[in-house]
């Protein structure tokens, strides 16, 4: 194995045993192989910088490098945005670590050093993100290389597996050459993925965004403060923006619509689907702290003659987020609320009985208008899961949910 | 149509309400103890005489501040990411080691500021230094960024003790404007000293880690910078107008009545006492106490800003002590050795730290203004907000008399006998 820092200005010679230059980046082409070290860059006493392909290096150690060809065989270096540049690309910069979802600067790169018919090939191992690597690239130059190493491992070595980082590119058309994606963040956990995005600048975090699917970012904005959510949403192409509020439920969607100036929030609604963007209008009509701005309009809603069966049937077809399907609401022809049934109880009844003969105890609601410290003690007096919200004669307008009054209370403290 | 314009004048003012704060608070700091001794000790001296070098000095701070605040806006990164990604580990680590050993000087001084400020009223620094280090501890590690910002805002406020002190001590206001306009330069090398001493005491490196900082964490967008920008402005100017009050008070009363040397800031809300009365004598007390208290919190929040942006470790006064270990430890390790080293040495014992730490300041100012300068000239990192070819010249010429009179200044330490930049 072989850091990065012991490779710096490490001295090149050719196969004559012509002094060539020191070693100023390593080059890797993501397009052939992501982890093999295609080309290594010379800068020669005269300020040139050449370019040694990987076939061309016969072998490389920490003392020195020798090429296999004569050095007028070397060609001059061109600069690529296409290739991922160690130095300049890794080191020092921020990364993803997957594994222990955690936002990291990078201190050293870990190379294996692979003979390969005929000449050697550097593969990257690992970035170090430890102190280990640190007092590396503090003492890197000034000590010799072996007095380096037993200095360093004394200290703790943290590294995390190439596999499990995730460059952070915000320039878009960069991040397709470089085939980075976001596989692998994308299967962490929204509240991970939010706690990683709270960590990056504005454009680092776009670029995460726009590379999740419309609905694994709605969940991860989710989970970020308000004012960053508005912030982020506001800074991503409208298009995009309105996709992933489409996604998230209607209330989080109307809280975040109203940090927004007024001009931005009307044209992301007007790009918004119909239904969707009509759901958070309604609620973006309520004062806040009133129950109707707390409230979902993502509820599941059957006639109060519906049995049974017909409420399994109709639960088929919600798509709403699933918080508010604990509880089923049944309304008469009018809309007007007149009853409640929980998930559990549809559950264990015969088919063919009518729901209003499943619900327990008074019905609860709570008018929209009324303020949120009202709406938590109802929470709290019934042990509730989902409160139906209601206007002045009774007609269903939308539900709380247990998620919204918990971060309420938790707000408060 | 004019409710039209009240309500765009609304919004507008909202979103200055919202974006204020990081400039305003980290230029009032600038009037921390040491500064305000310089700025008695400058008025007390010299009279009126030296006013006029505020407006410059204040030209320079906002050009210096302004070019951070956008830094910060455009990347979204504090100071310390940006050198660590462009200069590499070895260059930023040092940096944050030199400012680890200059704001701990500061902060040994601002507490030794709060316990001279305390004894004019007669309490010991036993007492009030312990309660203040914990105090300002409390604060950043009990309180979200919203709350310690407020308070902050609110110590801002109360720099208005030195205006109020300043009217006490019924200076000749005629004089005054006029010294503040007009140049007048003298070739003696005390005064110009003196000189120095007051632009040290202006512009100081943490300065820029910190406003970088609180700006991202502030989360500004790009489309409001203009009233950051403006942040930055009245933050500056209302700093220098508090030094003006300060500068004039001391000539109002110490100058005219020929006490002409004082030793530290105490020694002048004293000798406002018999001249100007009790009450100018108290208020002056008061702000020095405020601004110590409020300098030792935002002296060691920048340092610890800066070392876990440079090394890549979480920091943020959102975040919990779980979540930012380093950053926590950075911050109580500085308050409680810049308070244990009040407690414990003697004022004699302190000056070789102070002294070390405005050495360390001046070798590094120069490091960070440059590095600002690149960095900020970077078409891809700042776009198209890096710096005009006008606004360039300006800004390197302030620099280079800056660092140029930081480096006389670290001169001038090494002879006995100075303690201007104090």
């Amino acid at each position: 194995m072989i850091y990065f820092t012991e490779l710096e200005n490490l001295p090149v010679y050719d196969v004559k045993g012509h002094y060539m230059g020191r070693l100023v980046d390593l080059v890797v082409d993501s397009s052939q192989d992501a982890l093999r070290v295609a080309a290594y860059l010379i800068k020669t006493r005269k300020k040139n910088t050449l370019c040694i392909t990987h076939e061309q290096m016969q072998s490389i150690s920490v003392r020195a490098g020798q090429t296999s060809v004569p050095q007028e065989a070397v060609r001059c270096y061109s600069p690529d945005e296409g290739l991922m540049h160690i130095k300049k690309d890794v080191l020092d910069q921020q990364i993803i670590d997957v594994n222990n979802r955690k936002v990291v600067r990078v201190n050293d790169v870990d190379f294996d050093i692979q003979p390969t018919d005929g000449h050697t090939e550097l593969r990257i191992l690992a970035v170090n993100v430890g102190w280990g690597a640190a007092i590396r690239r503090l003492l890197q130059g000034i000590l010799a290389k072996h007095v380096i190493r037993q200095i360093s491992g004394l200290m703790s070595s943290k590294t995390i597996p190439w596999g499990f980082v995730n460059l952070i590119e915000s320039d878009p058309a960069r991040r397709v050459k470089l085939r980075i994606s976001f596989d692998r963040l994308a299967s962490l956990h929204p509240a991970d993925i939010a706690e990683i995005l709270e960590e990056l600048s504005r454009q680092e975090q776009k670029a995460v965004i726009e590379s999740l699917d419309d609905e694994t970012a709605a969940q991860a904005i989710s989970e970020i403060p308000t004012k960053m959510q508005a912030d982020l949403l506001e800074s991503m192409p409208a298009e995009k923006a309105a996709d992933v509020l489409e996604e998230m439920p209607a209330d989080e969607a109307a809280d975040i619509l109203q940090e927004m100036p007024p001009e931005t929030s009307a044209e992301l609604l007007a790009d918004m689907e119909k239904e969707e963007a009509k759901d958070v209008r309604d609620l973006l009509g309520f004062e806040e702290n009133t129950a109707g701005a707390l409230m979902t309009t993502d509820f599941i809603v059957l006639g109060d003659s519906a049995t049974v069966e017909g409420a399994i049937v109709g639960l088929k077809y919600y798509e709403g987020p699933l918080e508010s399907v604990h509880v089923v609401l049944l309304v008469n022809k009018d809309m007007i609320l007149t009853g409640s049934v929980t998930l559990a109880r549809i559950l264990l009844a015969e088919a063919k009985t009518p729901l209003s003969q499943l619900t327990s105890g008074p019905l609860i609601s709570v008018n929209a208008h009324a303020d949120n410290k009202s709406v938590v003690d109802l929470f709290h007096k019934y042990n509730l899961v989902v409160l139906p919200v209601v206007d002045e004669v009774g007609r269903m307008l939308g539900v709380v949910t247990a998620d919204d009054v918990l971060e309420l209370v938790i707000q408060r403290k | 149509m004019p409710q039209k314009k009240f309500q765009h004048f609304r919004t507008r003012l909202f979103i200055f309400l919202a974006v204020v704060g990081p400039g305003i608070i980290t230029a009032n700091v600038d009037n921390d103890a040491g500064g305000i001794y310089t700025y008695s000790l400058a008025g007390a001296a010299y009279g009126y005489s030296l006013l006029w070098t505020l407006i410059p000095i204040t030209v320079a701070l906002i050009v210096v501040q302004e070019m951070v605040a956008r830094m910060g806006v455009v990347t979204g990164k504090g100071l310390a990411d940006l050198i660590r990604e462009e200069y590499g580990f070895r260059i930023t680590f040092i940096l944050m080691i030199l400012l680890l050993v200059t704001d701990l000087g500061n902060t040994i001084s601002e507490f030794a500021g709060l316990a001279s400020g305390m004894s004019v009223v007669g309490v010991s620094r036993y007492i009030c230094v312990p309660l203040g280090a914990l105090i300002v501890w409390g604060l950043v590690v009990e309180g979200t960024h919203k709350l310690v910002e407020r308070v902050f805002l609110v110590a801002c406020l109360f720099y208005i003790a030195y205006p109020l002190s300043c009217f006490l001590a019924r200076p000749n206001w005629t004089l005054a404007f006029l010294n503040t306009v007009k140049p007048a330069f003298h070739f003696d090398f005390p005064y110009i000293y003196m000189i120095i001493g007051l632009v040290g005491t202006t512009i100081a490196p943490w300065m820029q880690f910190y406003l970088q900082s609180a700006v991202v964490e502030k989360g500004v967008k790009i489309k409001n910078y203009a009233y950051s920008r403006w942040d930055v402005i009245v933050g500056c100017i209302v700093t220098d107008v508090v030094a003006l009050f300060i500068i004039v008070a001391c000539a109002a009363t110490l100058y005219a009545s020929g006490q002409r040397e004082i030793h530290d800031a105490s020694e002048a809300a004293i000798a406002l006492g018999p001249l100007a009365g009790r009450a100018a004598s108290l208020l002056f007390a008061f702000g020095l106490c405020n601004a110590s208290l409020f300098s030792a919190c935002i002296l060691p929040l920048a340092t610890a800003y800066c070392v876990c942006e440079g090394l890549g470790l979480e920091s943020g006064i959102n975040k919990r002590l779980r979540e930012a270990p380093a950053f926590y430890s950075l911050y109580t390790g500085l308050i409680v050795l810049g308070a244990l080293a009040v407690i414990l040495l003697s004022e004699q014992k302190q000056i070789p730290i102070i002294l070390l730490s405005q050495v360390v300041n001046g070798i590094l100012l120069p490091f960070v203004l440059i590095f600002m300068l690149r960095l900020v000239n970077r078409k891809d990192l700042m776009g198209d907000y890096q710096n005009t070819r006008t606004f360039n010249i300006i800004a390197w010429t302030t620099c280079i008399v800056m660092i140029a009179l930081t480096l006389v200044a670290v001169a001038a330490t090494f002879f006995p006998g100075n303690h201007l930049t104090g």
